[in-house]
């Protein structure tokens, strides 16, 4: 692969959001997200084929896991974060890409500027997310950690 | 086929990962009224398997559809080929049948 | 405070730092002509008209692309200023870059109005007629200068340079948004590849950094409603604003009063 001869640019670039925007930040954190996910998605379709395989098989399986002592429980934490934030920004995505929703009408700028796309409707549902990310997110690991808050 | 066509698939499955993935988060978490130990019991989750087959089966496809065409755009933005880029879609599909297989393989069986 | 130091990145890598006396008022630009004046006259830089319109001083100040004619260094509120050239652009020398990538992305979407009829465009005695309210519906996505800080801020641009980057499709839905466009087919054909509209992300840095407000993330978000409905719903183009005969000397006989121009009530951006 050739070198980019441009500056300051690739994937170290392209998911540095500092000084941006709070959804270029939504952006950096979506794709490690989702490159989390990836990798543990093709990891469980290997993993619960063990299913398939017997109780004996799975009982191996699982032993192998716990082996690995609490990085287990604490990637499983990693996961399960990433799938809520990935799966609540991603209906945000959707709304926006799919439906043009929260993105504001066409308007004649007036100064001092404000992108309607990044205005009141956008900010609401970007921290929205954050909250509700991040509650579900400590009860996770409430549940996986410590074995608290089943209901 | 025209580009729209893999990215409305992916906001489809996308849709769908939204409604199977809570109902696999019910099973799997703290709604499940047990410890996170115990629903890894192979009893449990052979059940589960076997009672929501279909659940699990569209929890299947929309997830490796959707994870793997995520794959393919983030390979097509960092090394962007140019002849080659039949090859990258090539081996994207390649791997999402493997993984469906895979996947549908363990449905079938343990169902 | 009464001192200001620049620090240039300029050819080859090198960190050049410039004291400054700071003046009310001072903008990054203001301070680069001084640098080139009193203190180093082979810093090399683009600037033309120092005052917001022409696009051409665009540069990555303290990590976000900025206007430097636009710039106040009291808002940046620190002592030491970074100053780099642009980022995902080729640097020619110090501060200037190339921008003729983008300038190529730009033409590749064919930036003009399409008519099927040539003819009249080659024999125009007469005029289109387009209502207020359907300029209202792309005239924010004529403000464009063509400056490159929206291509520059572009996380997708930064990762893959085959992307035409947001001011390109920006300007393809200002042109699908025209009534007198009829290449309404055509720009989605150009917008619906692998390098196209669907490789935005919706990270909104291009709207962030816009200084005319184009607003180049909506502008996106409805080129991609336009593309789903052809796909989707089997939307048709529909037919461009018909010509209508140019008014003639006996206006006040004939003619209905044009109507005033209303940009309507979402026009004051709000805070």
């Amino acid at each position: 692969m050739k070198k980019d001869p441009r500056y300051k640019s690739g994937l170290i670039s392209s998911l540095n959001p500092f000084g941006y925007n709070v959804e270029r930040w939504s952006y950096a954190l979506h794709r490690v997200t989702g490159v989390v996910l990836i990798g543990y998605l093709m990891a469980h379709i290997f993993e619960t084929f063990e299913l398939s395989m017997g109780s004996t098989a799975w009982t191996n399986t699982m032993n192998a896991l716990h082996s690995l002592g609490p990085l287990e429980l604490v990637g499983l934490w990693i996961v399960a974060g990433s799938a809520l934030y990935h799966g609540a920004n991603g209906i945000r995505l959707i709304l926006n890409e799919m439906f043009g929703k929260l993105m504001g009408s066409p308007i004649l700028p007036v100064y001092p500027y404000s992108p309607t796309s990044l205005g009141r409707n956008q900010r609401m549902v970007v921290w929205t997310i954050t909250g509700v990310v991040l509650v579900l997110w400590v009860w996770a690991g409430l549940y996986l950690l410590a074995g608290l808050g089943v209901v | 086929m025209k580009e729209s066509w893999s990215m409305i698939l992916t906001y489809i499955s996308a849709m769908v990962l939204i409604f199977v993935l809570t109902f696999h988060f019910l099973l799997q978490g703290p709604l499940a009224g047990k410890s996170f130990e115990d629903t890894l019991a192979f009893g449990y989750a052979t059940g589960n398997l076997v009672s929501f087959d279909f659940v699990f089966g569209l929890l299947l496809f929309a997830a490796v559809i959707h994870g793997l065409n995520g794959v393919r755009v983030i390979a097509l933005e960092w090394f962007h080929p140019k002849e080659k880029a039949w090859l990258l879609n090539l081996v994207v599909v390649m791997l999402m049948a493997f993984f469906l297989a895979l996947g549908s393989y363990t449905l079938v069986t343990v169902g | 405070m009464d001192k200001v130091t620049l620090e240039v990145v300029r050819s080859g890598g090198r960190r050049i730092r410039y004291d400054l006396r700071y003046r009310k008022g001072m903008t990054v630009l203001d301070a680069l002509i001084e640098i080139r004046e009193k203190l180093d006259s082979s810093l090399g830089y683009r600037h033309s008209c120092r005052m917001g319109i022409c696009g051409s001083c665009g540069m990555t100040i303290e990590g976000v692309p900025r206007l430097a004619c636009q710039t106040q260094i009291s808002i940046l509120k620190t002592d030491v200023i970074r100053v780099e050239p642009l980022h995902s652009m080729g640097v020619m020398r110090d501060l200037v870059v190339d921008i003729a990538p983008f300038m190529a992305m730009h033409k590749s979407v064919k930036p003009y109005i399409m008519r099927r009829n040539t003819d009249e465009r080659d024999h125009s005695d007469r005029e289109y007629r387009v209502l207020s309210e359907e300029v209202r519906r792309f005239l924010q996505f004529d403000y464009c200068i063509m400056c490159g800080l929206c291509y520059s801020a572009c996380p997708t641009v930064a990762l893959d340079p085959a992307y035409i980057g947001p001011q390109a499709i920006a300007q393809s839905y200002r042109y699908m948004a025209d009534p007198r466009d009829e290449g309404w087919d055509q720009r989605i054909d150009l917008l619906d590849t692998s390098h196209g509209v669907w490789r935005c992300h919706v990270a909104g840095a291009c709207s962030f950094v816009c200084p005319k407000d184009v607003d180049p993330a909506k502008a996106i978000q409805m080129a991609r409603k336009e593309i789903l409905k052809k796909r989707l719903l089997r939307r048709k183009a529909r037919v461009g604003a018909q010509p209508v005969p140019l008014l003639s000397s006996g206006v006040v006989k004939q003619g209905v009063k044009p109507p005033p121009f209303d940009f309507g009530k979402g026009s004051v951006s709000r805070k």
